[in-house]
C-alpha cells in the first residue's frame, strides 16, 4: 500500500516541475514589477506553438526546438516591459495587471490566426522513447511494490533541479540577484541607491517568459493536448501555489508549487479506499478548498511576513 | 480693470443660465435625470423585437443583443465592485454558473416558476457573496484576485461534477402562470438589466455609494471617518454576485443549454472580459461599462458578423479587443467614458474662452 502511495505522489512529478517553474516566474515579475503575470500561461502557449512548429517542419529534437520557443518567450517579456509598461502613460499596479489580462486576450486571438486552428500539435517528450524503442517507464522496486516513473517526468525534474538552483545560486550571490532583491523590497529605494530597475525588471520579464515556454513544452511533452488555453490550470495551480508560499520570498512558492499537485494526488489516491471511491470526480474541488481554508488563516502565505500598512 | 471685467463676464457666462430656463434647456435638464435616460434607453431597445417581426432587423441580432445585455449585468455589478470599492475579483464565472444551475434544477428538474428560480438565485448568491465578503476582509490586493480565482474554479469544478451538460426546455418555464417565448425573455432581460442599472445608479449616488468609495481610496481613512468596513465591503461583493448570478440565470432562459466543461461562460475568459469591458468603458461610468459590454460581446454577433473579413478570422476580434484593452489602459486610464467627458470638456471649454476672447476683443475696440 505504501508503495502504491508512494507512486502516486511520484506521479505528480511533472505536475510539480511545471508548476514550480511557472510559479517561480509569477513571482519574480510580481516581486520586481508589482503586477501579477496573468499572461504567463498565454505567453507559455505561444512558445510552445513555436516550438511545435519547428519540431514539424524541421524534424529537430525537442531540446533544440525549445531554444527558438525561449528565445520568442524572452522577446514576448521585453515587448511587454520595455515597450508597454514603460510608455504607457498612466500604468499603475492594477494598469499593469489589466494590460497582462488584455495580452490574454491577444494571444487567444493572435495564436489561431498565425498557427491555424490545430487542437493538437503532435509533441514529442524530452527523451523520445518510441523513436530510441525503448520503455518509456523506470520502474524502482522499493517497499514491497512498485514505483512507476516515466522518463520525460524524470528529465524534466533534473532539468528544472538545476535551472532552479542555478537561478537561486544568482539570486544570493550574483550582483543581478542583489538588485532583484533590492528591487523587489522597494523599486523606489533601489532607484535611490544607484540600481538601474529598468534593466532588473527587463530581465525579469524574459527570463519569467522563457521559463514559462519551457515548463509549456515539459507538460506539452507529457502528453497534454495543445490549445491556447492549455496552461490554465498550470496557472491558476502556480498563482495558488505563490500564494501559498507567500510572495514575500523567492522559495515559498516553489515549497507551494510542491505541495499543490502532491496534495491533489494524495486526494486522488483516497479513491483507492472503498469509502471514498467516489472521490475523483471531486478531487480538484477539495484540493481547492484546503487551499482556501489553509489561506484563510494564514493571509500571507506559509513563509510570508506581515506587512505592515502606514496610514 | 479691464481683467476685472473679463472675470465678472466670465462668471456672468458661465453662471447665468440657471435663471432663465427656456423650453429647450428645460429639456436638456429632463434628459440630464438618469431615470429619463433609462427609459429612452428601455424604449430603444425594447423595440428590437417588434422591428424583427416587421422584418427591419434579423431575429439573431435581437438575440445577440439580448446576450449583450446578460454580459451588461454581470458588468455593472463588476463596476460597483471594482470602480467604487476597488475590490478586483477575479470570480466572476463562478458566480455566473450558481444561476445557471438553479434555473437547471429548479425549472427543469423540478417545473419551478420563473419567480421561485430568480429568489433562491438571488438567496444563494446572496450568501456566497457574504462569504467572500468576509474572504475580502482578510486578504487584500492582487491576493484576493487569485482567491478569487480560486474560488471560481472550486465552483466551476463543482459544477462539472454535479452534471456536465445542462438544458433548460422553455415549454418548463413560467413567469406568472404563462409559458414565455423568446421576446418575452428578451424583454425580461431588458427589464431586469434596466431595473438593475437604475439601482446601482442611485447606490452610487447614495451615501453607500460614497461610503464605498472612501473605502476604495483609503481603507484606513475611511475608518477613522466612521465607517464600517466590514458592511461596506461585504455589500459590494453581495452586490456584484447576486448580478453575476442574475445574468446567470437569464442565460440559462436564453441559451437553454451549456456544456459546462468546454463552455467558456464559466471559465476566466469570461471574468477577465468583463474586467476588459470595466476597464474599457471606464470603471466609473455604468454607461462607459455597457459600452465596454458591447464592444467585446455585442460588437461581434451584432456588426462584425456581417463583414466578410471577421467571419473569416473570428480570431481577429479576441485580438482586437486584447490591443483595444491594452491600448486604453496605456493612454487612457479612465476609458472610453473619461475620453468622451475630456472631448465634452474641451469643447464646453473652447466655447467659453472663444466669448471671453470675443469680449476681451471688444474691451480692446474700446
Amino acid at each position: 500500500m505504501f508503495a502504491a502511495f508512494l507512486s502516486t505522489v511520484c506521479g505528480s512529478l511533472l505536475s510539480i516541475c511545471v508548476t514550480a517553474l511557472s510559479a517561480f516566474s509569477v513571482t519574480i515579475i510580481f516581486r520586481t514589477s508589482t503586477t501579477a503575470n496573468f499572461a504567463q500561461g498565454s505567453v507559455a502557449a505561444f512558445g510552445c506553438y513555436v516550438v511545435a512548429t519547428y519540431l514539424n517542419q524541421w524534424g529537430i529534437p525537442v531540446y533544440l526546438g525549445v531554444l527558438p520557443g525561449m528565445i520568442a518567450g524572452v522577446l514576448i517579456g521585453l515587448f511587454i516591459d520595455l515597450v508597454v509598461f514603460r510608455k504607457g502613460r498612466h500604468v499603475g499596479e492594477l494598469g499593469k495587471q489589466i494590460i497582462t489580462m488584455g495580452f490574454v486576450s491577444l494571444f487567444y486571438g493572435g495564436i489561431p490566426l498565425l498557427f491555424g486552428n490545430p487542437e493538437f500539435i503532435p509533441f514529442e517528450p524530452f527523451y523520445n522513447t518510441t523513436k530510441a524503442s525503448v520503455d518509456s517507464n523506470v520502474v524502482l522496486n522499493a517497499f514491497g511494490g512498485e514505483i512507476v516513473l516515466t522518463k520525460h517526468a524524470l528529465i524534466s525534474a533534473a532539468i528544472t533541479a538545476v535551472v532552479l538552483a542555478a537561478l537561486f545560486l544568482l539570486l544570493k550571490y550574483s550582483k543581478w540577484g542583489l538588485g532583484v532583491r533590492t528591487t523587489a523590497s522597494s523599486e523606489f529605494t533601489a532607484e535611490l541607491v544607484g540600481i538601474n530597475t529598468h534593466v532588473i525588471t527587463a530581465i525579469s520579464w524574459a527570463l519569467a517568459c522563457a521559463l514559462g515556454v519551457l515548463a509549456a513544452v515539459m507538460y506539452a511533452g507529457g502528453g497534454a493536448m495543445i490549445n491556447t488555453s492549455f496552461m490554465g490550470t498550470i496557472q491558476v495551480n502556480a498563482f495558488l501555489a505563490c500564494i501559498l508560499g507567500g510572495f514575500s520570498t523567492f522559495y515559498g512558492p516553489i515549497v507551494g508549487a510542491v505541495l499543490i499537485p502532491v496534495l491533489s494526488n494524495c486526494v486522488g489516491f483516497l479513491a483507492n479506499f472503498p469509502a471514498f471511491s467516489d472521490i475523483s470526480r471531486w478531487q480538484m474541488v477539495i484540493v481547492y478548498i484546503l487551499l482556501l481554508v489553509i489561506i484563510l488563516i494564514k493571509p500571507q502565505g506559509l513563509f510570508g511576513k506581515k506587512v505592515v500598512k502606514k496610514v | 480693470m479691464t481683467d476685472l471685467n473679463v472675470k465678472q463676464e466670465y462668471l456672468r457666462l458661465t453662471y447665468s443660465d440657471h435663471h432663465k430656463a427656456s423650453a429647450d434647456e428645460k429639456v436638456k435638464k429632463l434628459l440630464c435625470i438618469p431615470l429619463t435616460q433609462y427609459l429612452i434607453f428601455t424604449v430603444i431597445l425594447g423595440i428590437f423585437p417588434l422591428l424583427a417581426q416587421m422584418g427591419v432587423l434579423t431575429s439573431s441580432f435581437v438575440f445577440a443583443i439580448g446576450n449583450t445585455m446578460i454580459y451588461a449585468i454581470m458588468a455593472i455589478g463588476f463596476c460597483l465592485l471594482m470602480g467604487y470599492s476597488g475590490l478586483a475579483s477575479l470570480g466572476t464565472a463562478g458566480f455566473v454558473g450558481i444561476g445557471a444551475y438553479i434555473a437547471y434544477y429548479l425549472m427543469q428538474i423540478y417545473g419551478a416558476p420563473f419567480g421561485i428560480a430568480f429568489i433562491v438565485t438571488v438567496m444563494v448568491s446572496l450568501l456566497s457573496g457574504v462569504l467572500v465578503g468576509f474572504i475580502s476582509l482578510r486578504i487584500e490586493g492582487i491576493y484576493l484576485a487569485i482567491l478569487t480565482l480560486g474560488l471560481s474554479e472550486i465552483l466551476r469544478n463543482t459544477f462539472i461534477s454535479l452534471k456536465s451538460t445542462i438544458k433548460l426546455d422553455m415549454s418548463k418555464v413560467r413567469l406568472f402562470g404563462v409559458k414565455i417565448g423568446e421576446e418575452q425573455v428578451y424583454l425580461l432581460i431588458l427589464a431586469l438589466f434596466v431595473l438593475l442599472l437604475w439601482i446601482t445608479s442611485n447606490l452610487i449616488r447614495s451615501p453607500i455609494g460614497r461610503a464605498l468609495l472612501s473605502v476604495k481610496n483609503s481603507t484606513s481613512a475611511a475608518q477613522a471617518m466612521g465607517i464600517n468596513l466590514m458592511k461596506y465591503r461585504v455589500l459590494a461583493f453581495v452586490i456584484s454576485t447576486v448580478y453575476a448570478a442574475i445574468a446567470g440565470l437569464m442565460y440559462m432562459m436564453l441559451l437553454r443549454n451549456m456544456t459546462t466543461s468546454t463552455s467558456t461562460l464559466l471559465s476566466l475568459a469570461t471574468s477577465l472580459n468583463i474586467l476588459g469591458a470595466v476597464v474599457i468603458g471606464g470603471a466609473k461610468s455604468l454607461w462607459g461599462t455597457t459600452f465596454g459590454v458591447f464592444i467585446i460581446y455585442g460588437l461581434q454577433s451584432t456588426l462584425l458578423s456581417k463583414v466578410p473579413f471577421f467571419v473569416e478570422n473570428p480570431a481577429f476580434i479576441t485580438m482586437m479587443t486584447g490591443l483595444l484593452i491594452i491600448l486604453i489602459v496605456m493612454f487612457f486610464p479612465g476609458g472610453v467614458a473619461q475620453m468622451a467627458g475630456n472631448l465634452v470638456q474641451k469643447r464646453k471649454n473652447g466655447t467659453i474662452n472663444a466669448q471671453v476672447q470675443r469680449r476681451v476683443d471688444s474691451y480692446g475696440r474700446k
